[in-house]
């Protein structure tokens, strides 16, 4: 990751960063790897295509997924469902043009609203469900420690 | 009293960062201060403790971007007087007697404190006086500052949750060690951090950071870190050892301080096994 002002911005002040109390579901995005993991929160506004009237996340996990999440939250506050999941989707889109340390922090935090997106509705049918947890599929092993671990 | 732990936890945080923007003598006032806020902390967690309460590190981001000290000083003495207003919610009156003479003097102090104008603290411009970096030193430091003052303030957290919740005299004497140690690091990072005009507080810390089950395991892990972050600083001073000489000399301090963590940490490891 480049430290642009943009980055560093997120970086010095990440946005929507914290716990939430009585949140209306919560979501976990991790990486089974390395034990870092991500936590996203929403109050939600219930209609036919609900609305997400807060939102806050948590972390485990390096700068990066810092940055992502502070983005990924910003872009998701005021927004319905159904754009929340296009915004998912755009996400997941972009791994590919990123490094895979980058890419596996960015689809922890997609993961993570998904997961918090797919709880809420999950817990319209059974108030009891407690949330939804989704690993990571991207490898963020360092190209140089993969090569290391080779010729050994 | 929860509400209480909180603020003093947020005003120690403010205070400590306070001192890394002022370029004069106050940022000594001000690192000694937030001691003795640290302290505060540390007498109302005991409390909770002594009263099988539960209590978490939990705090809102504490915001810190301002033109000149004497907002910060304002902002501090805004919540010391919160703090003070709500010392009845701790029952035990020596703390709360103790608490209540040094916030009072705190207030007064800073009071007196000069003006300075920390703007650049908060500019982004990511130079250091008299330092030429490339692109990407640059980069990779300001990286490495974030996750490195971050690393502290969870490692000052984790151990002091560990040694207030521990009854053990060896491995209390070892996790004040590395209380003492990570300060000193967090004070020299939270330093360059405002030189380079990229300081802001660390995010607050999960709770299951530092509600473990597994010491043994967070012990292994944590020299994992520390080896990790032993590259990290060699990395960086080899990064920026052509334009500085001084700062290749203080990351290969920093990196030779690690050993002693490690040492420190295997020492614990030991000591947990023998029993």
């Amino acid at each position: 990751m480049t430290a642009d002002a943009h980055l560093i911005e997120h970086m010095m002040n990440p946005k929507n960063y914290g716990n939430m109390e009585n949140p209306d579901a919560t979501g976990m995005g991790k990486n089974p790897q390395n034990g870092e993991k991500v936590a996203i929160y929403l109050k939600v506004d219930k209609q036919d295509d609900p609305l997400i009237t807060d939102i806050s996340f948590q972390a485990i996990g390096c700068t990066t997924t810092i940055v992502s999440g502070s983005i990924v939250t910003s872009e998701a506050r005021d927004i319905h469902f159904s754009r929340a999941e296009e915004l998912v989707s755009a996400t997941l889109g972009i791994l590919e043009h990123q490094s895979p340390e980058d890419a596996a922090c960015t689809e922890m935090v997609a993961l993570a609203l998904k997961a918090a997106l797919d709880t809420y509705k999950e817990k319209q049918k059974d108030p009891e469900f407690s949330m939804y947890s989704y690993h990571i599929t991207t490898d963020c092993t360092p190209q140089e420690e993969e090569k290391s671990e080779e010729e050994k | 009293m929860k509400q209480l732990f909180k603020e003093v936890h947020e005003a120690w945080l403010a205070t400590q960062f306070t001192g890394f923007m002022s370029q004069t003598q106050s940022r000594q006032e001000l690192y000694e201060f937030s001691n003795i806020l640290f302290k505060h902390l540390t007498w109302l967690e005991n409390d909770f403790i002594k009263n099988n309460i539960t209590y978490t590190y939990d705090i809102p981001q504490v915001p810190i971007k301002v033109t000149h000290l004497s907002h910060m000083l304002h902002n501090i003495i805004k919540r010391i007087e919160s703090i003070e207003s709500q010392l009845n919610s701790c029952k035990d009156e020596h703390i709360t007697f103790r608490m209540a003479s040094d916030l009072n003097y705190i207030k007064s102090a800073l009071q007196k404190l000069p003006e300075e104008n920390v703007e650049k603290c908060f500019l982004a411009e990511k130079k250091y006086p008299n330092v030429e970096l490339t692109d990407e030193a640059r980069d990779a430091l300001t990286i490495f500052l974030f996750e490195e003052s971050y690393k502290e303030y969870e490692l000052i957290m984790v151990y002091n949750y560990s040694k207030a919740n521990s009854n053990d005299a060896f491995l209390n004497r070892i996790f004040q060690i590395l209380i003492d140690e990570s300060f000193f690091h967090l004070r020299s990072f939270g330093q360059m951090m405002a030189e380079m005009g990229i300081l802001g507080v660390p995010r607050s810390l999960m709770e299951e950071i530092y509600k473990f089950d597994d010491l043994e395991q967070f012990l292994k892990d944590g020299i994992q870190e520390e080896i990790g972050a032993k590259e990290e600083c060699k990395k960086l001073a080899a990064a920026v050892s052509e334009s500085s000489e001084h700062f290749a000399a203080f990351f290969t301090f920093i990196n030779n301080q690690e050993n002693y963590h490690i040492a420190l940490m295997e020492e614990a490891l030991e000591h947990i096994n023998k029993k």
